[in-house]
């Protein structure tokens, strides 16, 4: 009896489905519906829906994974069924798809709950920093720059009496700064180190983001700020004055092409820019064509057998190599290069090789290849380490006879050997360099993983196992 | 110093008997025994008695008291500065879970018991085992208690998620004796605990004008803060919880009420244990919440049938941030009343 009805009830959700569909399909409207029925999502698409149609369909509802259009087209449902999607009617006119939600596990755990609902987008990734940053104002250049001191300038609201800047600098309001009235708006001298600063305005008690900015950020408290870099590098292009638009991709912005828009200057196009310290590696791209920069002389091969021009901000360090002077080459590769290989060829000296390159505070990984043969770290044969600008030691007290002992983390992805501690007196020592915010470990004892016995925060892990935190409260 | 509260009078009343013998807890039982004579007379549906969600009420004092506490904010959870025992910090109010839930890094000397089979709190349900403590002394801004009963948990993926220290989660059980106002807009909670003698009549002068807010009721429901409302000719049971960032309707729910929702885009949530689970969010509209219409309400669909509590006895939805945050708030839980400002 139960199963008749829900045969009954499956026959009748098809018939409304193809009601609806024999609607759409009677009014010339290309059928594309996704909707919710009995606890499942239900797909319909007409078969000659257009394909820029269907495009804007799976865009709009986050749809690629399913690849509907390979089903459409050959009729095979394999990736739909993978993903646990089910054919309900598929003819020559329309394909109807469906697939039940699930309930999460457990979701009796007020914490689970918590995160369950959490907003897409809205977790704030642990120790973050920022490498890389372009102002975008909406019908203003960026504000003037003299001698490190930045003119912030609100347009308009002439007709205030009281206008504060406050930001990131001033420690918000506690030390806002007065702005001065002109004949078109509001000014204040601040002197600001490069990097990213945040503010607001205070008109009359009113707290406003600068509405010339397109540049906000939300705090994380429900507030938005507007976002400002006190720039420090300028890329430049001299020439193609023809091409419609021409834009920046590198290193720093993961190489999206569509995103760092350059302005046309007197001698072709330029954009400042704030760069961290460290070897950073771009492209222009004029009205779509790649090239690398024709000004710049300091390039390193692409995986593209062309090159890449390199900026270099900072101090660098010399990565060097005693002896092996008969070796033919030796090259460097390592996380600060995306562990690619026949990019950094050292070079040779009277006692060995070096290669400079230039990074900034963090803690990296690399190895070496000499003709072709791979070698790493000494004693546990896996990847050196490196950290430049050390703020924080890790310790172990006791474990005497230990032959090698390493500290593994999210600071190096958990890599169980390539930070290997020194014994120093009666203990096992790294220096570490560790942003703002938690930072999880644990200590490898000849491969042994224990929690920090002298640390009593820790929190469980996957393998319920522990992992020892430690907070980090501002930059060292 | 605390006792049970849930919707079974007698094991209530045997419950109070045993854990309020002195005056000050005898307060505490009067004012536990008109929550549940009010929550009674909403003549909802019995709960299964093999599946009874038990939340504490620590040991407050009696007298009344008012403060405006200042919040921030992690996302979209209210955060607040508050102290157990020795240990200060920020803690998320989460009317979602039942009582004092506290991060375990922070608190692991304490002396845990581990109740096998025990209702969890927060979204209702049953999980293998809670580990439970005791803290002597609990306070935020004016709130002093003494004897509150915590689970212990381990909110290293929240901290994780929102890069701060959270020290715990201030559930609904600490807020029972309270008229508590949240104000999103200038990061204020106002709270004020009720005393006996004015626990029928007071409120705050916040709502001396009664044309600016329109009066819900409210229930406690195996723990859960809860109202209903109609839609669709279907009654729908929903949690108000300030620690969820979003709102919440169940997939099962009858279609008709679906007719209602524009569906934006598919997402995916992250589970227990890291675990990505499927749901379609969306805005709806034509709920209605105390004669308010909500307009269109952003809203998660996803399948809530391990929040049921037996078959017959699941929530529907919860209403979260992006509901709260509409209006002014207010909640008087001695008297069942939630005010929404217009």
């Amino acid at each position: 009896m139960r199963r008749c009805k829900s045969i009954l009830l499956h026959g009748f959700k098809i018939v409304c489905l193809l009601l609806l569909c024999a609607q759409q399909l009677q009014a010339q409207v290309p059928v594309k519906s996704y909707t919710i029925k009995n606890g499942k999502m239900f797909i319909a698409l007409g078969k000659d829906i257009p394909a820029a149609s269907l495009d804007s369909f799976i865009k709009k509802y986050e749809l690629a994974d399913l690849d509907l259009l390979h089903f459409i087209q050959t009729g095979t449902p394999d990736s739909l069924h993978k993903l646990g999607w089910k054919i309900d009617i598929d003819n020559k006119e329309i394909v109807v798809i469906s697939k039940p939600l699930f309930s999460a596990d457990n979701i009796a755990n007020p914490v689970d709950k918590i995160i369950l609902t959490q907003k897409a987008g809205d977790e704030i990734p642990p120790a973050n920093q920022v490498h890389f940053g372009a102002n975008w104002f909406k019908n203003k250049w960026p504000f003037a720059v003299a001698d490190s001191v930045v003119t912030f300038f609100l347009k308009g609201r002439t007709n205030a009496n009281a206008v504060m800047l406050a930001g990131s600098f001033t420690n918000w309001q506690q030390g806002a700064v007065p702005m001065t009235k002109t004949d078109s708006g509001w000014i204040a001298y601040v002197k600001l180190p490069v990097g990213k600063h945040l503010y607001k305005f205070i008109v009359d008690g009113n707290w406003t983001t600068d509405r010339e900015n397109a540049l906000t950020e939300n705090d994380g408290k429900g507030n938005d700020n507007s976002v400002y870099f006190k720039t420090n590098y300028t890329f430049r292009l001299n020439g193609y004055t023809s091409a419609k638009r021409v834009f920046l991709a590198g290193s720093f912005n993961n190489w999206k092409p569509n995103d760092l828009l350059m302005r046309p200057s007197a001698t072709g196009w330029s954009l400042p820019v704030y760069l961290s310290e460290g070897t950073h590696t771009y492209r222009f791209i004029a009205d779509g064509n790649w090239f690398a920069d024709p000004a710049n002389p300091d390039k390193i091969p692409n995986e593209f057998n062309d090159f890449n021009s390199v900026v270099r901000l900072g101090t660098p360090y010399i990565f060097k190599l005693d002896g092996f002077t008969d070796a033919q080459k030796v090259e460097l590769f390592g996380s600060f290069n995306d562990w690619r290989e026949n990019q950094l060829l050292m070079t040779k000296t009277a006692t060995g090789w070096q290669y400079p390159y230039t990074l900034g505070p963090g803690n990296y990984e690399y190895r070496l290849k000499i003709d072709g043969k791979q070698t790493g770290d000494s004693i546990t044969k896996g990847n050196i380490a490196l950290v430049i600008s050390p703020n924080f030691t890790f310790r172990l007290k006791g474990f005497n006879n230990a032959r090698i002992v390493c500290v593994s983390g999210d600071l190096n992805n958990w890599n169980p050997t390539s930070f290997r501690m020194k014994q120093v007196g009666g203990e096992w020592v790294f220096p570490a360099h560790l942003n703002k915010g938690k930072h999880r470990y644990k200590f490898v004892v000849d491969g042994k993983w224990i929690l920090d016995p002298a640390n009593k925060l820790w929190e469980q892990n996957e393998f319920r196992t522990g992992n020892s935190v430690l907070w980090m409260d501002k930059e060292l | 110093m605390y006792t049970t509260h849930s919707l079974n009078l007698a094991d209530q009343l045997k419950a109070a008997i045993k854990h309020f013998p002195n005056h000050t807890k005898i307060v505490s039982f009067i004012l536990l025994l008109l929550a549940t004579l009010s929550a009674a007379a909403h003549k909802h549906r019995p709960v299964s008695p093999a599946k009874k969600i038990s939340i504490t009420i620590p040991g407050f004092s009696p007298d009344s008291v008012s403060c405006v506490i200042p919040f921030s904010r992690a996302g979209n959870l209210i955060i607040i500065k508050a102290k157990a025992d020795t240990t200060e910090g920020s803690f998320i109010l989460d009317t979602g879970a039942a009582g004092l839930v506290l991060n375990i890094t922070y608190f692991r000397n304490y002396p845990a018991t581990t109740l096998v089979n025990e209702e969890a709190s927060g979204m209702t349900g049953t999980v293998a085992g809670v580990t439970r403590t005791e803290v002597k002394d609990f306070s935020f801004g004016c709130i002093k208690t003494n004897v509150v009963t915590a689970d212990l948990a381990n909110l290293g993926h929240l901290e994780n998620n929102k890069g701060i220290r959270i020290f715990g989660l201030i559930g609904l059980s600490l807020m029972l004796q309270f008229e508590m106002i949240i104000d999103y807009e200038n990061n204020l909670l106002y709270l004020h605990r009720i005393a006996k003698k004015e626990a029928r009549e007071y409120k705050s002068t916040q709502l001396k004008d009664t044309a600016a807010y329109a009066i819900v009721p409210v229930e406690i429901w195996n723990g859960k803060l809860i109202t209903y409302t109609n839609m669709a000719g279907k009654k729908l049971r929903l949690i108000i919880d300030s620690g969820a960032e979003s709102n919440v309707l169940d997939s099962r729910l009858p279609s008709k009420i679906f007719d209602n929702l524009e569906i934006l885009r598919r997402i995916q949530l992250v589970g227990s244990g890291d675990k990505k689970v499927e749901a379609v969010y969306g805005n709806i509209s034509n709920l209605v919440i105390g004669n308010q219409n909500t307009g269109s309400l952003p809203v998660i669909v996803t399948n809530l049938e391990k929040a049921c509590m037996a078959d017959s006895y699941c929530i529907d939805g919860i209403l979260g941030f992006d509901f709260l945050s509409l209006h002014k708030i207010g909640f008087n839980f001695v008297n069942n009343k939630m005010y929404i400002w217009k």
